[in-house]
């Protein structure tokens, strides 16, 4: 990703489609396994359509299918949903910034994801201030539309996909680690976040293999916390 | 996974469902929206810049923990055999690999996916 200052001789809200363009590889083969798992799931295509448009969160989408086609109460999905989602409350406030006076924002944020949030972190402040909206318009709309269009893509062609290609399906959900490697690699910048954030990918990791993922998440987050106050507070 | 509310699916999603949608939509966008507008205010108050040093250490903290878990538990494929374990592996080093040459996000995932999927492809071969 080239991302240089420029100057605003373009369309702001073309520059940001444009430099939202390398998310795509991550988000269209991630959104392509959920609407294929979605109709595995039970689901029409147009309800895992749904599911991307108004909700538009991976992790938590996945969660979403998976604990309804399991049976789970209903609330209980919507609050393992929102629980998943709990780290977006960190991105918002560490924009502000950045923000100008718009009153366009606070709509904006229904496209902030893990991705936008790292573009626009970077990207933001390098901006004209007259730009930024446009900027964010541009590129979290790509973003979202390319979920969506990747999510219609494997409902509408996962059982054909899955029938052609038996392994399509046993591979393509692969891009959801490789996806959250890449958000997390950047972030092992001293010791002390290493040692935090390996005990909380193995704490996540162990309670994944023994069959309890909705707990993982939570435990693993709070023992990767209590590690990086634990070490911090012996220094 | 056709299992029971998922073979009901197959008439389409309830009004209960639709419902537990919705509200998940609703509180997903809220958690997004509500703490930049919270922020914005606060700062207003305080007429102040400075907002990482406003935020709280330990949210700050959290959110980087919770991707990692997220990491951890998306690592454990859906079926566990010998081959998954391998293509896991291999599929994270080539990850790695690929995000230290490029600093990007979308070549690292490709690239991982499609190691992860030659592994898988060739383990066929020999099961």
């Amino acid at each position: 990703m080239n991302l240089q200052a420029e100057t605003s001789n373009n369309r702001p809200w073309l520059m940001g489609v444009r430099e939202s363009i390398p998310l795509l590889g991550g988000y269209i083969p991630v959104a392509i396994s959920f609407g294929l798992i979605a109709v595995q799931s039970g689901f029409s295509s147009w309800e895992a359509v749904a599911i991307s448009v108004l909700i538009y969160a991976g992790a938590s989408q996945f969660l979403f299918v998976a604990m309804v086609a399991s049976g789970a109460p209903l609330w209980f999905v919507v609050v393992m949903t929102l629980l998943i989602n709990a780290r977006h409350v960190i991105y918002g406030p560490n924009l502000v910034p950045w923000l100008t006076g718009s009153r366009w924002w606070p709509w904006l944020m229904h496209g902030l994801t893990d991705q936008i949030f790292a573009l626009a972190h970077t990207r933001l402040p390098q901006l004209a201030p007259d730009e930024r909206v446009g900027w964010f318009f541009g590129s979290s709309l790509l973003a979202w539309f390319s979920w969506i269009g990747g999510t219609a893509l494997g409902a509408v062609a996962g059982k054909e996909l899955t029938q052609q290609w038996p392994l399509f399906a046993e591979v393509m959900p692969f891009a959801l680690p490789a996806l959250f490697l890449v958000l997390l690699a950047p972030r092992f910048t001293s010791r002390l976040w290493s040692l935090a954030l390996g005990s909380t990918v193995v704490v996540a990791l162990v309670f994944s293999l023994n069959g309890m993922t909705n707990a993982a998440i939570p435990v693993a987050a709070i023992a990767g916390a209590v590690v990086f106050f634990g070490l911090g507070a012996l220094k | 996974m056709d299992t029971g509310l998922a073979s009901e699916l197959g008439t389409g999603m309830g009004v209960d469902l639709w419902a537990a949608l919705i509200a998940a939509a609703i509180g997903t966008y809220l958690m997004r929206a509500l703490p930049l507008v919270w922020m914005r205010r606060h700062l207003l108050r305080r007429s102040t810049k400075n907002t990482l040093e406003a935020m709280p250490t330990w949210l700050s903290v959290l959110g980087p923990l919770m991707i990692a878990a997220m990491f951890g538990v998306s690592l454990v494929p859906s079926k566990l055999s010998l081959a998954s374990g391998l293509a896991t592996v291999f599929g994270v080093l080539v990850t790695m690999v690929v995000w230290e040459k490029t600093r990007s996000l979308g070549w690292p995932v490709l690239a991982g996916v499609a190691v992860y999927g030659v592994v898988i492809f060739l383990a066929s071969f020999l099961v």
